[in-house]
């Protein structure tokens, strides 16, 4: 196996792994910090692609800010007394078998069965890919993007932040002022 | 490659054909300044800001140069008829929603500088929405209309309800938006651009069976956005809760404004980027539209007819109507044809003008009354005889009686299928609506027949409210007077952006 | 050769189980995990696309990605704004017990 496979293979085992306990786990925390781990794997799948600006953007951004807020949410919102953090789940059959179903219908690769064959979409398709582009640090090409054909939702999503911040200051202010 | 930054003169000249967007982002910011300065003038000063830039980026959006079909921004929004009649037609409607802010019970007491800014902010993303010409741009835009809309649901941050709605609008949205943009992820995949002229000509180039599959996964997917949106089945399960838990007056713009934009951005989406020709108004025929649409549309009607009727909180009976004036909407959408496309502008101008009024009426009681409870009704006939002949003119509208504006959209939409689609469709919706002429009849009743409340004093409108009723009533009453002009312009608004 | 199939297989796994945690867990916290993990997933296809694909838009993908992250920054801080305040009112997180509005 190359090197890359191997590193591959890290990464997504990591991410895909820690993003069963997120979902599977009982406790809180545990689902908590092992989102953690998921975001760390697809940073480094980022690095694989070639992507440093976004797998930079990633640790700065997911790990950095929407993780220690989601922390925060889930230390908040726990009965101080009680340190269990358990979390319930319902309708977990139902769930699983949309989830499974929907996986296997989109990566299944080519099965035959005797005469039935089934494939999933992932394989049918045709995607357009073709031999890839030579690997170079992304920041400059992105940042030379922003300002030119991404201008408008690069100026619009200042606006989402504006009201955003706004907005959640709004929600959780204690007093009404007048 | 090309990607060099824009030159100021391009830059410039891009924001001379954006000046509606301009105003109303100046506006915003001034709003949030004058709101810092904690003055207690601030909210009526606020108000009549947002007031002025609302109804100075429409007059704007008049003067727009839509002669030849061109892109903005480099490709990111378009500005064509299509484009200039939905942003006259959203920004109407925040326009009109504007005075039910101050006379709202359950925001009295609440600073309200805060609400101008986000109804500011979410016309704006709204405009930004119906003219998307990029998936990026569609995305971001339609995100920003729904977190503005999650931030103006909960306002009433003291009231548990408020805050149920909520959690239950964010959660469900933020789903079916990530579903989306996993299927956006995949429809780039396959087209390998972002721009929506360019996905369309590169389908439309030819695709292998197994992409045609693929590619009708993936329009599953990119749906469930859209059908959140929109608040069609089966993606409609928060409306009900949202709309009652949520302040009257924004309930009222939720049920036309994002829901237009929706429309929008779904018709232009669904005929350019994934039409045969750009913009033919021909669905790909290699993928089998119809009756996806037709499940669709048909599910949402009868849900939100039968789930009506047995409704007495006011609000949640029109949150039950409005699911189903989606579903004839997207009639016109399963028409697939021109005429189905003016079907649904035809319709879903009326259902503005109707649906406001409904919820003006709904918000005015209530702050006389102080209930949402249809069984607390009964009198109000003489207690209140404006507002309740002018309720009775909205039913009326949305039941679909002529000569009022709603009975044309249903007529547009009914003649588009009957010219291109199954007839038994048609005969769907008939029903539908005869079935929906009963909660509206029982509404009407309830006001005018029944007995009950003598006690109560008569209901003073001040001159403000007044005259909004008059207005409103008046746009359900005079287009059937102005309809040559009318169709005039939706026919000349029908020009979609056909190009790169 | 690691090509793009392995990618879409690993967003793949993780968009299933984001979906597998929304449509079952109770806890709001817990169920904007799913959701950020969704995102997570649609955002390692766009990257994967971009870096399979040597048109002159080959970027796009990634800039749409670096979107995403912004958006769902913001959806993350009005949502925990929102679970707060409901806790504080309510003294729960769990979804099934936000009953008040029914029918």
């Amino acid at each position: 196996m190359t090197p890359e496979a191997v590193v591959f293979y890290i990464f997504a085992v990591l991410t895909v792994g820690s993003a069963a306990v997120v979902v599977l786990a009982r406790s809180l925390i545990y689902s908590a910090f092992s989102l953690l781990f998921t975001f760390f794997g697809v940073a480094g799948l980022y690095l694989l692609l070639g992507a440093d600006f976004l797998a930079a953007t990633q640790l700065l951004v997911y790990v950095g800010g929407i993780l220690v807020l989601l922390l925060f949410g889930v230390m908040l919102t726990h009965k101080l007394y009680d340190l269990d953090l358990r979390s319930e789940t319902h309708q977990r059959i139902p769930g699983a078998v949309i989830a499974a179903g929907l996986l296997i219908l989109l990566v299944c690769p080519r099965l035959s069965i005797g005469r039935f064959t089934f494939e999933g979409l992932f394989h049918r398709a045709d995607w357009a890919v073709k031999a890839g582009h030579v690997l170079a640090p992304t920041t400059r090409e992105i940042g030379q993007l922003f300002m030119g054909r991404f201008l408008l939702p690069f100026e619009a999503s200042s606006i989402l932040l504006l009201v955003a911040l706004i907005g959640a200051a709004l929600i959780v202010r204690r007093r009404k002022d007048a | 490659m090309n990607s060099d930054a824009m030159t100021l003169d391009a830059a410039l000249a891009n924001s001379a054909r954006f000046l509606p967007e301009l105003v109303l982002t100046g506006a915003l910011l001034l709003v949030v300044l004058v709101d810092a300065t904690r003055a207690r003038w601030r909210d009526a000063v606020n108000f009549s800001l947002t007031a002025a830039s609302l109804l100075g980026a429409a007059f704007l959006c008049t003067r727009l140069d839509v002669a030849s079909d061109r892109t903005l921004w480099e490709g990111m929004v378009v500005l064509d008829p299509i484009a200039r009649f939905f942003k006259i037609l959203l920004i109407g409607a925040s326009f009109l929603v504007l005075v039910m802010f101050r006379r709202s019970r359950e925001l009295a007491g609440l600073v309200m500088s805060e609400m101008y800014a986000l109804l500011l902010a979410v016309t704006l993303s709204n405009l930004l929405l119906a003219a998307a010409n990029d998936i990026a741009m569609l995305y971001l835009a339609l995100e920003m209309v729904s977190i503005t809309s999650y931030v103006m649901v909960s306002y009433m941050k003291g009231d548990r309800l408020s805050n149920e709605a909520g959690l239950k609008y964010i959660l469900f949205g933020a789903v079916s938006t990530g579903v989306m943009l996993y299927g956006l992820s995949l429809l780039y995949g396959m087209t390998g651009t972002t721009s929506i002229p360019g996905i369309q000509e590169h389908l439309a180039s030819g695709i292998s069976d197994g992409t045609r599959w693929a590619l009708y996964v993936i329009a599953l997917l990119i749906f469930a956005g859209f059908g959140f949106k929109t608040a069609a089945a089966p993606f409609h399960f928060w409306c009900p809760d949202v709309y009652q838990g949520a302040p009257t007056p924004v309930t009222a713009f939720l049920s036309v404004a994002p829901k237009a934009a929706g429309f929008a951005v779904m018709m232009r989406f669904f005929f350019s980027g994934l039409a045969t020709e750009a913009a033919q108004w021909d669905l790909m025929p290699t993928i089998n539209w119809q009756p996806m649409l037709i499940i669709v549309s048909v599910l949402t009607m009868t849900i939100g007819n039968i789930a009506a009727l047995t409704q007495t909180n006011m609000k949640r009976l029109l949150a039950y109507s409005s699911i189903a004036h989606a579903g004839y909407m997207l009639m016109g959408v399963v028409a697939a044809s021109k005429n189905g496309a003016r079907g649904m502008m035809v319709y879903l101008l009326a259902y503005v003008f109707m649906n406001l009024g409904a919820f003006l009426v709904v918000t005015l009681i209530h702050y006389h009354d102080g209930t949402f409870d249809l069984r607390e009704y009964p009198g109000l006939y003489r207690r209140a005889p404006l507002l309740t002949v002018a309720m009775a003119i909205f039913l009326l509208s949305l039941m679909g009686i002529p000569p009022l504006v709603g009975f044309m959209g249903k007529l547009y939409v009914f003649a588009a299928i009957v010219e291109s689609g199954p007839i038994w469709f048609a005969v769907v919706g008939a029903v539908n609506a005869a079935i929906a002429a009963y909660y509206y009849a029982r509404v009407l009743k309830t006001m005018i027949i029944d007995a009950g409340n003598e006690d109560k004093p008569p209901v003073a409108l001040p001159p403000l409210e007044y005259a909004w009723i008059v207005v409103l009533v008046a746009a359900n009453v005079l287009p059937l007077l102005f309809w040559s002009q009318i169709e005039g312009w939706t026919i000349d608004s029908l020009r979609m952006y056909a190009g790169r | 050769m690691i090509g793009i199939h392995h990618y879409l297989t690993v967003s793949a796994a993780l968009f299933c189980l984001g979906l597998l945690g929304v449509l079952t867990r109770r806890n709001a916290v817990n169920v904007l995990m799913g959701i950020e993990l969704i995102l997570n997933s649609a955002n390692i296809n766009l990257v994967a696309f971009s870096r399979f694909n040597d048109t002159a838009r080959a970027m796009d993908g990634q800039l749409f990605a670096v979107f995403v992250v912004v958006i769902a920054a913001a959806e993350v801080a009005v949502a925990l704004a929102i679970v707060l305040t409901l806790y504080r009112l309510k003294r729960t997180p769990n979804l099934d017990e936000a009953t008040t509005l029914k029918g």
